[in-house]
């Protein structure tokens, strides 16, 4: 999320005002340009200036020290406040400024949004969305009009819109607390939401920041040092729209899916080809197959399910089990497997994961890890657990990484059937010792589970097997859950 | 229709050929550019590193053929950055097609850049026809082509909004692997194939 300071301007100075109200205007300082340096000196990665002599009179005021503002600092500026027409747009767009802001015309004239849109792309283009007692106000906030914000949101997601800043004008300037709930129903649409208006401490902040804001804007909390630049910016983080992964598993045996799964509807429990396809639709993000076939003849087999699997589901697939060889790996990689986990092998022969990185590309060798705790330390196990080997799970799992693991899925021995949880700890402590993704696995009993595999144990993936097999819970469920807690996720 | 899949030696071509089977459409495999004359559209796929990418098609005689293609011509993944002027993976010369460089992801987030990530749709493109903006496709990689607003056609963000999809005449480029992305990525290739 970013931290956005705010600069409002009447005549030239830096003022607040408290719910939008011109009468209640407080100057803070004479020298906006000042200001502005500032923010950035302390780190800031964006401001938001808004001409509010011009959001008042439709024209712009103060146009000029805007665009003395934007050739003074580095960092991005987004500004509002009159801009109700095409060339005043284009004026401050084309003169450094990374987005213009759209109040009060964007409710009234699509047809600037759509060729704004056209000439300078959604992400420059933001409509400002501000609520007075559930009605969209304009006008500098004066006045108000009798549409649904809801509905004229849906309308901006249909013309192309995804940048939105929300302001509730009950809440700007009263350092009392943001309407999450507004935020979170525009967030839920789609939109790159940045929220204004009432954010006055570091825990507003931080539920802004969990429900997955694109930015917040701090004005008067600032100015009146509620709280520091320096405080907030805790909260900046990398914006990003990836999502967490929820990968089903397989145990296949002989080319057959084994291991009770139970869907119904399904004619064939025991194909993995209908299976995947059936987890596919549901919303799996990417799919597992564990070879646990115990001898080595029947390998044509899980060669041909391979090659079927390939030819009817596309969404990502991982083939694990078995693996000895960089021809084993070639051989499923042809067929149409996107990536190969390696477990005993690695351990075994650890330049094993370096030559499969450097013959496939590191993106498809996932390291599988089994771990189990012995007096207090993460060891890693082989064989279902029953080897135990000197090595530390967490530096085994650095050490993959090094050696050119594009992936970790790190098993829990301990937990692995329990359905009492991911080993959450020894989650956490792999996943922020290496900068490659993390699949959390084994233990996961209840919706809860997956949710602190996300949030405590750090995982960018959870690898589910029976919470899917028995038809516990669907895949489409997992992920519905997950939403509503605020971890991203692709529904 | 005719539709070629190149063939260079350094990528997985199964993938891309199922989801051109899925939808009906006939292809062939093509391992040498003296081919590519008879056919209407190309894949170029790509999965690995540019160096030793660059080597095969410098080698096999694609590079000098590929940029001077009027077809269109679709790069994925590898094969989008294999389009850029250079990439500063293994320091490589690429083939010139769209002008900007391949660069890696400079954040405090995961490097590769794995999994499904939002791509908003920033200019219209025979491409993108009746794909919502925002829908999510699946990424896997370390760099991004880095290139000019102006041939962008969808961003994503991942700490930098980058080149998801680019465009440039009759060549078009996704960073992501739209034969993995379930729906949207089937529908971007029938795009490909039937409106391009």
């Amino acid at each position: 999320m970013l931290i956005i300071p705010a600069i409002d301007i009447i005549d030239g100075k830096c003022v607040r005002l408290t719910k939008g109200e011109f009468s209640t205007k407080k100057i803070y300082s004479s020298d906006p340009l000042g200001v502005a340096q500032d923010f950035e000196r302390q780190g800031a990665a964006m401001l938001h200036i808004i001409d509010l002599d011009a959001a008042k009179t439709g024209v712009p005021v103060n146009q000029e020290l805007i665009t003395k503002i934007c050739k003074a600092v580095k960092i991005p500026i987004e500004v509002g406040g009159g801009i109700r027409d095409i060339s005043t747009a284009q004026k401050y767009l084309n003169s450094g400024v990374r987005r213009a802001v759209l109040g009060t015309k964007a409710l009234t004239d699509f047809g600037l949004l759509s060729s704004l849109i056209k000439e300078f792309g959604s992400k420059r283009i933001v409509v400002a969305l501000e609520i007075k007692k559930g009605k969209i106000a304009i006008k500098g906030w004066q006045e108000t009009v009798d549409k649904n914000y809801l509905d004229f949101a849906k309308e901006l997601k249909t013309l192309g819109i995804t940048e939105i800043l929300f302001t509730d004008v009950e809440k700007d300037g009263s350092l009392t607390e943001p309407n999450f709930i507004v935020l979170k129903e525009l967030i839920n649409l789609g939109f790159n939401v940045i929220a204004s208006g009432g954010i006055s401490d570091l825990k507003s902040l931080k539920k802004i920041n969990t429900l997955g804001a694109f930015g917040a804007i701090l004005g008067k909390a600032l100015y009146e040092n509620r709280l520091t630049l320096a405080e907030a910016l805790n909260f900046q983080t990398p914006v990003s729209n990836l999502t967490k992964r929820i990968i089903p598993c397989l145990d296949v045996k002989d080319g057959r899916v084994v291991k009770g799964v139970s869907f119904v509807n399904l004619r064939d429990a025991g194909d993995p080809v209908a299976l995947g396809r059936r987890y596919s639709e549901e919303g799996a993000d990417e799919l597992v197959f564990l070879d646990i076939t115990a001898s080595h003849e029947n390998r044509q087999t899980l060669f041909d399910m391979v090659a079927q699997v390939a030819k009817e589901v596309f969404i990502p697939f991982t083939v694990g089990g078995g693996i000895k060889t960089v021809d084993d790996i070639r051989k499923l990689l042809q067929l149409g497997a996107d990536k190969i986990s390696i477990n005993t092998t690695a351990v075994l022969n650890p330049e094993f994961i370096s030559e499969a990185a450097l013959a496939f590309g590191r993106q498809c060798v996932v390291v599988a890890i089994d771990a189990k705790k012995k007096d207090g330390v993460y060891k890693v196990f082989l064989k279902g657990g029953r080897d135990e080997t000197s090595l530390n799970a967490i530096d085994w799992a650095k050490e993959a990484e090094k050696r050119g693991a594009g992936e970790i899925l790190l098993t829990s021995m301990d937990k692995d059937g329990t359905k009492s949880g991911y080993d959450l700890e020894l989650l956490k402590k792999v996943s922020e010792a290496v900068k490659i993704p993390v699949i959390a696995s084994g233990g996961a009993g209840s919706l809860e589970d997956l949710k602190l595999a996300f949030t405590e144990g750090k995982a960018d993936a959870a690898l589910v097997a029976s919470l899917f097999h028995y038809g516990q819970f669907s895949v489409s469920q997992v992920k519905n859950y997950l939403s509503t807690n605020n971890i991203p996720i692709r529904l | 229709m005719k539709i070629a899949i190149i063939d260079y030696g350094a990528s997985n071509l199964q993938s891309v050929a199922n989801a051109l089977t899925s939808l009906g459409k006939s292809f062939e495999i093509v391992n040498k550019p003296e081919s590519l004359a008879a056919f209407d559209k190309v894949i170029l796929p790509g999965v690995g590193a540019a160096g030793s990418a660059m080597e095969k098609l410098i080698g096999s005689g694609f590079a000098k053929v590929l940029p001077k293609l009027k077809v269109p011509t679709l790069g994925i993944c590898l094969g989008m950055q294999l389009m850029a002027e250079f990439s500063e993976e293994d320091n490589t010369e690429c083939l010139s097609i769209i002008p900007g460089r391949v660069v890696r992801f400079q954040t405090d987030l995961k490097v590769p850049h794995m999994g499904w990530n939002k791509v908003e749709l920033i200019k219209e493109s025979k491409l993108t026809t009746e794909i919502p903006t925002g829908s999510f496709f699946y990424f896997v990689h370390s760099y991004y082509l880095a290139t000019d607003l102006k041939y962008v056609i969808g961003q994503t963000a991942y700490d930098v909004d980058f080149a998801a999809i680019a465009q440039k005449d009759n060549f078009y480029a996704t960073q992501f692997h739209p034969e993995k992305s379930g729906q949207w990525g089937m529908k971007l290739l029938s795009n490909f194939c039937d409106l391009c």
